[in-house]
């Protein structure tokens, strides 16, 4: 062996001893870590216990909010930070929160980071604002976002709160640091059906389903749930079409949904999809008697869209015709700097800060398990109404339907009365 | 500076590495490392094929991918993690094997948009095949350590900067490098260009795949189509060419320079930072047009120079005299 090959096997097993002393010395560093931190907390309770002084308080209570304020979900994205910040303000106007270990009432600082609609930017935002002292993490917008982040949380266990995600596979991975107060994919299934059986009497439903799929994962799960709830309540699939999000041309998907004479379209397009598909249904000539298309239509850009987009019906999570404690003033604020009625997922981004305030109150601390657990025992009133969480961090909660008229966003399902409600437009086209 | 020097300068600096990696636990410093390292190795791959060989191929990142993909889906499977990157790389080599073939026919710019063509191919047709996220399980997330991931993406760029050097070195290196200057000509003598073309191919190929499954073990969460976007391949050659194309060390401070400038620039320019980016890369390769590393050798050169010139007027070499001063 040569002397130059003798070095190259010298490097390669100092590089294997490097490693494994490595991996002996973080499982070392770990522990010391954790004791440290033992020692720390064994500290602070003893020094608590001696002195009865609380510890020292920071200046604010941090919430990380990473959401899409650039990119495809800009539009939606732009809802949550709405959300978030009139929550923020509301609280901090009253004074702020009070953290019983420092038995001192703090003000919510909002740390807001642009994904830019991008899962793999999510993920590397949140490992940024995990080093910023953080409670909790508020998620953004669009399912593929929250897929991104809920893992990141959770590697870094801290709570992750999130809406605007329907995505019911994510809280099948066993996560304990992921809340959503959302309706997901099964609720928005069955609701459908369940509203059009309850508002349009036997004989004038349209029961020929056409979907309209995108290749991501969420479309993969309704578009099979809607399959599968279809026959359940007593409706036929007749067109089942995938096509990639991102993709520019549907005249194809439009022309063969309007030969198996489509009555009701569902789809759930991701921005701007559900604005191409639309626009070119219009162009083609055709739209059908009723369709669906989940939140694509819950931007305000959908008005330029004109007749082809009336009619167009939305699950987007709320709406503030709902009528609970806290949604005048919500959109009294929306009115005033929009110029219009709250957006749905306004109401959902605003509860999650009730939520966590919620928590922080009865945890008295901002350790994150503690916080975590608090989070999970929630009970309480919210502007998206009565909130509690299952095992699996999802939330029962009641899946509104809207609907385009006009121009406005109306409440269809449930039946309420009062301003921002009505009948459901039917036969849309 | 003689082999033997260089070889110790390389080992010490690995071992610095390690040394590293066992000795702190800021998460942050960790991160940034293997993304230093991963940059490093895929943007050293791409080198390969057009640095030593002058193919410029935009299709770099479905390797890159392929390796993530395989090797995931394998270690995610229970399988160690080893033979889930031995297995992605005899795939990948047997895909390259099989697409460089028709590819390398194609000359200069018609491969370069023949294999952007591939790569975009690719890359969409992996988001319709795998759109569900990838994500590790619940229990691995709340156990992850950097270490691991750590090793592993020094490992590979330690590898791929090695058969870099060897190639660099050896006859079948010369021979991909005699193609890059001059195809006809080097025909001409004797060398198959297209030979050369496919080896320089399939071990790029190689290479990046091995890149792909350091990032596959790092990542904790990822949509499986993101490896397989055209931006890595944007964001290797940028590396390699801020560096020094064609040279060892040139993509390793490239990509330095891109991992450490980008997190800078995301913390303090988050709204500009792709268009601070771009301004750099375009300044930096107009002024130096052979990267980092042909600033160096000028400024090599120029101190050298100076010292010459100063030492044929005086007589001795700067710092000589304060040296003597002092003594």
């Amino acid at each position: 062996m040569t002397r130059h090959k003798l070095w190259v096997l010298l490097a390669v097993i100092a590089l294997i001893i490097a490693a494994c002393g490595g991996n002996e010395d973080t499982s070392d560093t770990t522990g010391a870590a954790t004791s440290t931190t033992e020692g720390v907390t064994e500290t602070t309770e003893g020094a608590t216990a001696t002195t009865g002084a609380p510890m020292e308080a920071p200046e604010a209570v941090y919430f990380g909010a990473v959401v899409p304020q650039t990119g495809a979900f800009a539009g939606g994205g732009a809802q949550v930070v709405r959300g978030y910040t009139y929550a923020v303000d509301a609280i901090n106007e009253a004074g702020g929160v009070y953290v019983e270990e420092f038995d001192a009432t703090l003000p919510i600082e909002l740390i807001l980071r642009d994904d830019e609609s991008d899962p793999n930017k999510t993920t590397s935002v949140m490992e940024e604002l995990a080093g910023e002292n953080i409670a909790v993490y508020l998620g953004g917008f669009g399912s593929p976002v929250h897929a991104a982040g809920t893992a990141v949380a959770e590697k870094n266990q801290i709570p992750y709160l999130g809406v605007a995600t329907a995505l019911q596979a994510l809280h099948e991975q066993g996560y304990q640091y992921y809340f959503s107060p959302f309706p997901k994919s099964p609720d928005i299934a069955v609701s459908v059906y369940e509203m059009l059986n309850g508002l349009l009497p036997e004989g004038e439903r349209p029961l020929r389903v056409g979907i309209f799929q995108e290749t991501t994962d969420w479309g993969e799960e309704l578009g099979a749930l809607w399959v599968e709830e279809a026959a359940n309540h007593g409706y036929e699939v007749v067109l089942h079409e995938k096509y990639a999000p991102g993709s520019e041309d549907f005249t194809d998907i439009i022309l063969a949904a309007q030969a198996a004479d489509v009555e009701a379209l569902f789809s759930l397009p991701t921005p701007p999809d559900g604005f191409n598909i639309y626009k070119q249904m219009g162009e083609l000539g055709w739209k059908p008697p009723f369709s669906l298309v989940v939140r694509a239509a819950d931007v305000p850009t959908w008005n330029d869209l004109g007749d082809a987009g009336d009619g167009a019906m939305l699950s987007a999570g709320w709406h503030w015709a709902l009528g609970f404690e806290g949604i005048d003033a919500i959109n009294e604020r929306h009115i005033a700097e929009e110029g219009r009625p709250a957006d749905p997922i306004v109401g959902g981004s605003y509860a999650l800060v009730q939520i966590v305030v919620d928590a922080i109150g009865r945890a008295g601390t901002l350790d994150h398990q503690a916080l975590r657990d608090a989070i999970a025992a929630t009970d309480m009133d919210t502007v998206v109404g009565p909130i509690t969480f299952r095992e699996d961090g999802t939330a029962p909660i009641e899946n509104p339907l809207m609907q385009r008229q006009a121009g406005s966003v109306v409440l269809v399902w449930p039946v309420v009365e009062g301003e921002g409600a009505g009948d459901i437009l039917y036969p849309a086209n | 500076m003689s082999r033997w020097v260089s070889t110790m300068v390389w080992l010490l600096v690995l071992v610095a590495f390690a040394a590293l990696g066992s000795i702190t636990d800021d998460e942050r410093l960790m991160t940034l490392a293997i993304q230093t390292f991963i940059f490093a190795a895929l943007a050293s791959s791409w080198n390969v094929l057009g640095g030593f060989a002058g193919q410029v191929s935009l299709g770099h990142a479905a390797f890159f991918g392929l390796g993530a993909l395989i090797t995931r889906e394998l270690w995610l499977g229970e399988m160690a993690l080893p033979l889930a990157i031995v297995i992605a790389l005899a795939v990948t080599a047997a895909v390259a094997a099989a697409v460089g073939l028709p590819m390398l026919r194609f000359r200069g710019i018609y491969f370069s948009v023949g294999t952007l063509a591939l790569g975009v191919a690719v890359w969409i047709t992996a988001g319709n095949v795998w759109p569900g996220i990838s994500s590790l399980p619940a229990d691995a997330l709340r156990e992850y350590e950097f270490t691991g991931p750590y090793y592993v993406a020094l490992g590979v760029v330690a590898v791929v900067v090695a058969v870099s050097m060897w190639l660099k070195r050896s006859k079948l290196g010369l021979g991909m490098m005699a193609v890059r200057e001059d195809e006809e000509a080097a025909s001409a003598t004797g060398v198959s260009a297209l030979a050369y073309k496919m080896i320089a191919f399939v071990i790029s190929a190689v290479l990046a795949a091995l890149a792909g499954a350091a990032f596959a073990f790092f990542s904790v969460s990822y949509y499986p189509q993101f490896p397989f976007s055209v931006v890595w391949t944007f964001e290797a050659i940028t590396i390699v060419f801020v560096g020094g194309v064609g040279t060892i060390v040139g993509p390793l401070v490239g990509s330095v320079f891109f991992v450490v400038g980008r997190d800078m620039l995301s913390s303090t320019f988050p709204e500009i930072q792709v268009l601070t980016f771009g301004v750099l890369f375009i300044v930096v390769v107009l002024l130096l047009p052979g990267g980092f590393v042909e600033a160096g050798q000028r400024l090599f050169k120029l101190v050298s120079r100076g010292g010459a010139d100063q030492k044929a007027k005086t007589g001795i070499r700067p710092g000589e005299r304060e040296g003597k001063e002092k003594t």
